[in-house]
């Protein structure tokens, strides 16, 4: 199972497939430290499995991001993480992108 | 004609009618499989009776609508329509549409909503008749035609409980347009976040001809972790009253809980057959003649007479005894009445999964306890939706398996040894022991997973820390784990075991009691007092020597028990009673077991074995802990029934502590 990685340079973070409420804790850290660049890469690409939990944090993230002036930007979505952010009505917080690119 | 007077005919109209849905229902999905003309007749006159009856005893909507079934159901009896799928379809969703009914009836709501009128002109429209929307029954404020507005604010600890609300939003989609709009004002920042711990809440707006009842089913199993409040949404066909709308919004987030708890109360009443009944007359009438032949002796008796005396009693005795296995018959009911919501349960499941699936009923008949029975039906429930979400594969799946098409899913009820076993079993892929094992190390479970049996293995699904959030989707698909199956089996007084084999699938067995109003018990003494220990709890009875105690560090005793080392529960301390043998050597060790768990209970003596009546200690003094009830003896004195389950849970807690 890949796990949340922060290149602390660059603040960019790969999503893991598995993205649910009992693996969090790493993605806490790995977004925690990607607020300490200029900005910020979210990689969503891979994920398989999403859920509420997972959501709820990269929504408080994106908020905290904007608080404070950290830019975020999205490198890829995947399906299910874009249906999972729609369902809840996240899609605007989470400022996904409308399709990912095949 | 006064509505008062009927009234009272009410719940005997609405068990009756609960019947004639029931047997509806069986019979369209015998129908379904292709059936004969007397299915046919079967139905009409099921439809005809609550027809006849909702016009009677005053509920107009609900005769509309089934007046419309009856008319289709005419026409098939008549061989001017063929059953078709699409038909049994339609009468099916007919039945649910009239069990919501009886469901508001009963909860003193009004009858017709949204989804109960639309498919009254569906039922018009396929017998060729349109009707006006005139024509249609006064609607109410609660009847939105477009939708329900949905407050929905989970409790913080509602995802780590393994109820994910994007699940949840996922079923209420399926119901109609949902448009979703979060609620972010309590998101704390990212530092202060728990990422366990739920912030969000959400306005939705769920629009389709939905009936209040289909949108609570979504949030039934999360009614206590969650603020839910339901408003319909404004529509162009909803007329309101305004005297009566207003108080009927008001009571709307409130409403569905309260006709929830009306519904339990109204249904508390059982149907007895009137051979019961007569049998219980015929018995009075037995004891009656039996104790004016004792009250003889009163007045002239001496010891020629003994005999008889002795005769006399020895037939009270006989009586008495066979007046109390009739009078607990009263409660017992055939488990039918819990199997029957299966077949349409799996066919609908088997649908929507695209599995083909044979349900297997077996012992239907097979009595128990009206308080059992109830209680028993969601952990059946939740089992069968695990066999067929996760035990059962898919067709393709299974021919790649060299297994047929159709799997087969299998319920069976039997008595054994004084007990209920229900079985479900199907013949499915079985439990992935590497994957549950995975889960286990990760959980922080177990340290390792070799040198387990396969029972180990498969008991593991059963720990409460196994079934949090990530991993109950996956196994349940409800988001409720398998503790909770266990925790309401071991609630009844009964124990649950799982047996699988890779590839040909799992058997789960639940053993319950045949009631919970008496229990076979073991008296014994401790301090002084007498305690009951119910004997389906009970390992063994072994005598230590001291040396076979060991004591750890935290004062904690344990002995050996085979290959195994079980704790020593002394219960003079756990009840503070003052036992004055405080030597190993000097009592008896009981080993119990309880809540997946044994533990050795040391107490003086042992007095015998015995039935015990079983008095509510909660209603009659207060809860409580580790023990279950009390009954009176012989000697007119109170014993305590330990609650074997309950002591163990305390002392884990003890010991975590």
């Amino acid at each position: 199972m890949g796990k949340a990685k922060t290149d602390k340079a660059d603040g960019r973070v790969a999503l893991p497939a598995d993205c649910r409420i009992a693996d969090l804790a790493t993605v806490k850290a790995a977004l925690e430290a990607a607020l300490s660049a200029p900005a910020a890469v979210l990689d969503g690409g891979m994920v398989e499995r999403v859920d509420t939990a997972a959501l709820q944090l990269l929504a408080v993230f994106r908020r905290e991001a904007a608080a404070r002036g950290v830019a975020v930007e999205w490198r890829g979505a995947s399906d299910v993480l874009r249906d999972g952010a729609a369902r809840l009505g996240l899609t605007q917080t989470l400022e996904l992108p409308a399709a990912t690119p095949a | 004609m006064s509505t008062v007077s009927l009234a009272q005919f009410h719940q005997t109209f609405f068990d009756e009618s609960h019947e004639g849905l029931d047997a509806m229902e069986t019979a369209l999905l015998a129908l379904d499989g292709g059936g004969d003309k007397e299915l046919v007749h079967g139905i009409f006159r099921a439809a005809h009776s609550i027809k006849g009856g909702a016009a009677t005893f005053g509920f107009p909507d609900m005769a509309a609508f089934t007046h419309e079934a009856e008319s289709l159901l005419d026409e098939l009896r008549d061989g001017r329509r063929a059953v078709d799928a699409g038909i049994v379809e339609l009468l099916l969703r007919s039945v649910d549409c009239l069990r919501g009914m009886f469901a508001r009836a009963q909860a003193g709501q009004p009858l017709a909503d949204a989804a109960s009128e639309a498919l009254r002109h569906e039922l018009a429209a396929v017998v060729g008749r349109s009707l006006a929307p005139a024509a249609a029954p006064a609607r109410r404020s609660d009847d939105a035609s477009t939708g329900w507005a949905i407050s929905f604010r989970p409790h913080q600890g509602m995802l780590a409980g393994g109820n994910d609300a994007l699940r949840l939003l996922r079923e209420l989609g399926e119901l109609g347009e949902l448009k979703a709009e979060a609620e972010l004002d309590r998101l704390p920042g990212l530092g202060a976040l728990d990422p366990s711990e739920c912030h969000l809440g959400w306005r939705l707006e769920l629009r389709g001809d939905v009936s209040r009842a289909a949108v609570k089913g979504v949030f039934d199993w999360v009614e206590d972790e969650c603020d839910l409040t339901l408003e319909p949404l404004p529509g162009a066909e909803v007329h309101h009253a305004p005297a009566a709308a207003a108080p009927a919004a008001a009571a709307a987030p409130i409403a569905a809980k309260a006709a929830a708890r009306e519904a339990v109360a109204a249904e508390s009443s059982v149907r007895v057959g009137i051979d019961k009944i007569d049998s219980l007359i015929n018995l009075v009438g037995e004891l009656v003649i039996t104790q004016s032949m004792l009250d003889t002796f009163r007045e002239d008796f001496d010891a020629s007479r003994l005999e008889m005396l002795q005769q006399g009693l020895a037939q009270l005795a006989r009586h008495t005894r066979t007046l109390q296995e009739s009078v607990m018959g009263i409660r017992m009911l055939p488990i039918a009445s819990v199997f029957n919501r299966f077949p349409r349960m799996v066919r609908d499941l088997g649908q929507k999964l695209g599995k083909q699936v044979r349900l297997d009923l077996v012992g239907e008949q097979t009595e128990l306890d009206k308080t059992v029975l109830e209680k028993i039906g969601d952990p059946l429930v939740h089992l069968v939706r695990n066999a067929i979400d996760h035990g059962l594969e898919t067709p393709d799946r299974r021919r790649a398996a060299g297994k047929g098409d159709i799997g087969t899913l299998r319920l069976e009820a039997s008595h054994r040894n004084g007990s209920i076993v229900v079985e479900i079993s199907d013949d499915g892929a079985g439990l992935n022991r590497e994957a549950i094992v995975a889960k286990a190390l990760q959980r922080g479970l177990i340290a390792s997973g070799e040198g387990m049996t396969d029972e180990a293995v498969a008991d593991l699904i059963f720990q409460p820390g196994f079934s949090t959030a990530a991993v109950t989707t996956d196994l349940s698909g409800r988001g409720v784990g398998m503790d909770v199956v266990r925790r309401n089996v071991v609630d009844l007084g009964g124990s649950i075991q799982i047996r699988s084999v890779a590839g040909q699938g799992s058997v789960f067995t639940i053993t319950l009691p045949l009631t919970l109003a008496i229990i076979d018990g073991l008296t014994a003494m401790v301090g002084g007092e007498h305690y009951i220990v119910p004997l389906a709890s009970i390992v063994e009875t072994v005598q230590l020597r001291g040396e076979q105690l060991r004591t750890v560090t935290g004062g904690g005793e344990l002995f050996h028990f085979r290959d195994s080392w079980l704790p020593v529960l002394r219960l003079q301390d756990a009840f503070a009673c003052g036992g004055t043998r405080r030597a190993i050597e000097q009592g008896l060790v009981v080993v119990v077991e309880g809540d997946g768990a044994r533990v050795g209970l040391f107490v003086d003596e042992l007095v015998g074995q015995q039935q015990a009546v079983v008095k509510s200690l909660e209603a009659n003094y207060r809860r409580v802990i580790g023990i279950s009830g009390a009954t009176i003896l012989a000697d007119g004195s109170v014993a305590l029934i330990v609650d074997v389950a309950g002591l163990s849970r305390q002392m884990t807690r003890r010991r975590a502590a």
